[in-house]
């Protein structure tokens, strides 16, 4: 090497400027905001920092938005972005929070349950930042996240993850895993605070159900369906076999394993009087044997691979050319979502919850997720909230 | 699709070998081959040339945290070794056990075992205890070759032992399976491997070795030495590690960098020398550097074998292997994947693998253990092959790297076999995971 020292300079230089090429996206994608127009059903939004002092003013804290009937009845708390990398949740909780009425009783939606998570990406995974969803008006954009809360608002994590209050030794990284941290404590990691604080918008607040939305791979058996420990499992039971009937989808009942600590379709019912519900719909982009993981993938489903795979019978749901796209994911969820309250109504009349204005599984098959997502250039300013 | 992710695939191969055949080193290796199939895959949009540098900058941060542990560690032990705690811990161990020469390696053994099986990652092990063990190995007439493959192999298993196994965590908390039942399913082929390889690389004796030779030809041990000064950095650390699991909900989450960190403070406080802490540290990370760089740049390569979907065609062929062929493969494709991405083998191949398993009747607890011991044997694989060149490093060992990775042949086989068989034979097993709950 003839001139050491310029190599060097050269090279400090190139990497600086991969640098700032390469972080500037992550910087803007950790300060995106995506708008939400509050629709006539939302009566108030509140922070979930308001259930649990340790939790409010931090990164982690997030909006809660009420719905509440005109008539008193039963109470449900619906859950999204979990895991911010599964948004066909968050998307469904957008739809309902943009059009949904309750009639009767109180419904809370989280829609941005881990704040932090949804800032977050995926090192190593190579996922897209952001994806769009076409609408009459233009595309919507919304951020991609990850599984875990981002290590810039918790870290270090330990060497093992020990749950509270049960101390089963869990993974690490599932110490940021907000369906791994519940019951939480009110003074834990920031995560349990997170479910600790949900625990107790359950508990004080005398929530009859909480639905958590997820999204799991077409490898993995314990994907679309309806996961329930025993105190919910006949609720989920008719809402499946209703679902199928009625509207001709599978969304099958998975028992809550007793020993698998930290969930919420577990914590929940064990530690509040609430029935815990987790639906989970078939995302093939999180799957390990797909092509690119792009926007298309995303959205549509599609891949060669998991088709080759499920003509080998290796996949645990239906799959062909269609693929499984974000439509009929977000129907699931709503379809099964709301299919739960009615039967929980049907049972529990005094406590009953009524909701009108949401789309149900043929209606977004029919029209796309698109059209029920509102302009926020034409929506009152005040009715628009940043997620 | 699947065409041109095979051409990116062949592109990225083909960087590589040119790389190294340019004489390059193994970490700008992996980088060129990370830079063309981002190169390539921006030909089909996938990535599109836009987004490379961010896929880029952002695959240099999975390994983040292993990156501090391996520095912290290391600096630790560069403070251990420079007060002279290194020479007195050889001295002790070949005073007490040397008469016995068994008895002695199977005691090195269950050292190197302990905080690898305490914090999952076999480099722990490596960086705490790895020199001093390599060292009274050396005394006790096993040649440096034989050491350093003792020590890759045990740290290894340590890795895979419980209560710690990160393999078995990242597939647990992927396939939803619960972290229990491991104990025993992991711990009694551990100590069964741990014990045979101790014995079939350390048994032989090279030349005349008696306890008081040895002793005499040790390193002095600077004056002041004794045995608190060395007790204490290690009961700093280990002291941080059992109060967490001990008091789990009242203890704060230090982290190992910190605690790392602490024991170095710790140790440097109570050196009977003064150790220039600076130019040590400095000189410590001089030598880490290719390790670091080949952490940042795998998480790179992984980051565009994602994007391209090279890293989704590479588990496709995995899954759709047929059954028979699929078991006698899993002795190369776990530990090469766990060659090229570490840990993410895990993830890439682990969590469809026990799907697949499970579907076929196959009990996953046992499965996960059998796979688990297996992945340790890439950690001294090419490109990355960080366990086998910590081993390396740390025993001293002059002579090539395939000349120390030849040496495990004979425990690597009977790993393998034994690994292979607890996944074939998993349900039978199954009583393990009973036992152990």
């Amino acid at each position: 090497m003839k001139n050491p020292k310029a190599v060097k300079i050269v090279l400090a230089v190139a990497v600086a400027a991969l640098a700032v090429a390469g972080g500037l996206p992550l910087h803007k994608h950790r300060r995106y905001r995506m708008p939400v127009v509050a629709g006539p059903g939302v009566t108030k939004v509140v922070k979930l920092g308001d259930f649990a002092p340790r939790l409010k003013g931090s990164k982690a804290d997030t909006d809660v938005f009420v719905l509440e009937g005109r008539e008193p009845g039963g109470k449900a708390l619906f859950i999204a972005n979990t895991h911010a990398n599964e948004p066909a949740g968050l998307l469904a909780c957008l739809i309902l929070i943009e059009n949904a009425v309750v009639e009767k009783g109180t419904l809370y939606v989280i829609p941005v349950f881990n704040a932090s998570a949804s800032r977050n990406t995926k090192p190593g995974d190579g996922y897209p930042l952001y994806f769009d969803i076409p609408t009459d008006w233009g595309a919507k954009r919304f951020r991609m996240g990850n599984r875990d809360a981002s290590p810039l608002e918790q870290w270090p994590d330990p060497d093992v993850f020990i749950h509270y209050p049960d101390r089963q030794l869990l993974s690490y990284i599932d110490i940021r895993n907000t369906n791994r941290t519940w019951p939480g404590r009110a003074n834990g990691p920031l995560m349990e605070r997170v479910t600790f604080a949900a625990m107790e918008l359950l508990r004080n607040h005398n929530v009859d159900a909480a639905i958590d939305f997820h999204g799991a791979e077409t490898m993995f058996p314990v994907t679309n369906c309806i996961v329930a420990p025993e105190k919910s499992s006949k609720i989920a039971t008719l809402a499946s076999m209703t679902v199928k009937a009625m509207e001709g989808f599978d969304s099958h009942v998975e028992p809550s394993p007793k020993n698998f600590r930290g969930l919420s379709h577990r914590e929940i019912g064990d530690f509040a009087e609430t029935m815990p519900f987790l639906l989970e719909a078939p995302i093939p982009f999180l799957d390990q044997p797909t092509g690119p993981k792009t926007v298309k993938l995303l959205l549509d489903g599609k891949d060669p691979f998991l088709l080759s795979l499920a003509k080998k019978k290796k996949l645990f749901v239906p799959y062909d050319e269609d693929g499984w796209p974000m439509e009929k994911r977000v129907g699931q969820h709503l379809s099964t979502a709301l299919e739960i309250l009615r039967q929980f109504s049907k049972r529990n009349a005094e406590r009953s919850i009524v909701i009108s204005g949401a789309p149900r599984y043929a209606d977004l098959v029919r029209d796309g997720v698109g059209k029920y997502f509102h302009d926020p250039a034409k929506a009152d300013p005040k009715s628009i909230y940043y997620e | 699709m699947t065409a041109s992710i095979i051409v990116i695939l062949v592109v990225m191969v083909a960087a590589y070998t040119a790389a190294k055949a340019s004489k390059l080193s193994v970490e700008i290796s992996i980088l060129a081959s990370a830079l063309a199939g981002g190169i390539a895959g921006a030909f089909v949009k996938t990535p599109p040339l836009g987004e490379l540098p961010r896929h880029l900058v952002e695959g240099a941060f999975p390994y983040l945290d292993v990156i501090l542990v391996f520095s912290t560690a290391t600096i630790f032990m560069a403070v251990v070794n420079a007060s002279g705690g290194v020479d007195y811990v050889v001295r002790g161990t070949i005073k007490a056990f040397g008469g016995v020469r068994p008895l002695a390696l199977f005691v090195l053994m269950i050292i190197v075992l302990i905080p690898g099986a305490l914090t999952g990652a076999g480099s722990v092990s490596l960086l705490v205890v790895g020199a001093p063990v390599a060292m009274a190995l050396r005394h006790l007439g096993v040649p440096e070759r034989r050491a350093a493959a003792i020590l890759f192999i045990v740290a290894g298993l340590a890795a895979a032992a419980p209560p710690v196994n990160i393999w078995a965590m990242i597939l647990c908390a992927g396939t939803a399976i619960p972290y229990v039942g491991f104990t025993y399913t992991l711990g009694i082929p551990v100590l069964v491997l741990g014990t045979f390889t101790i014995y079939a690389l350390g048994w032989k004796k090279v030349g005349h070795v008696d306890r008081e030779t040895a002793l005499k030809n040790l390193p002095e041990v600077p004056p002041g030495m004794i045995w608190w000064r060395v007790l204490l950095p290690f009961l700093v650390f280990f002291g941080m590690v059992a109060a967490y699991r001990i008091w789990p909900f009242g203890t704060p989450i230090f982290g190992l960098p910190l605690q790392f960190s602490a024991a170095a403070v710790a140790a440097l406080l109570v050196s009977p020398k003064r150790i220039a802490f600076l130019k040590l540290s400095a000189e410590t990370m001089k030598k880490l550097l290719p390790l670091l760089a080949t952490m940042i740049v795998v998480g790179m390569l992984q980051q565009i074998m994602t994007a391209t979907g090279v890293r989704g065609l590479v588990s496709f062929a995995v899954i759709s292997t047929p059954l028979v062929l699929l078991y006698i493969l899993l002795a190369v494709i776990i530990p090469v994947s766990e060659g090229v991405l570490t840990y993410g083998a895990a993830a890439i191949l682990g969590i469809p693998l026990i799907w697949f398993f499970d579907s076929i009747g196959l009990h996953a607890t046992v499965a996960i253990a059998g796979l688990s011991i297996l992945w340790p044997l890439g950690d001294g694989l090419p490109p990355t092959a960080l366990i086998g060149r910590l081993s390396v490093m740390v025993s001293d060992y002059k002579g090539t790297y395939g000349s120390f990775l030849r040496q495990t042949w004979l425990p690597w086989i009977v790993i393998t076999v034994a690994g292979i068989l607890m996944v074939v034979y998993s349900a039978k097993l199954s009583f393990l995971v009973r036992w152990s709950m």
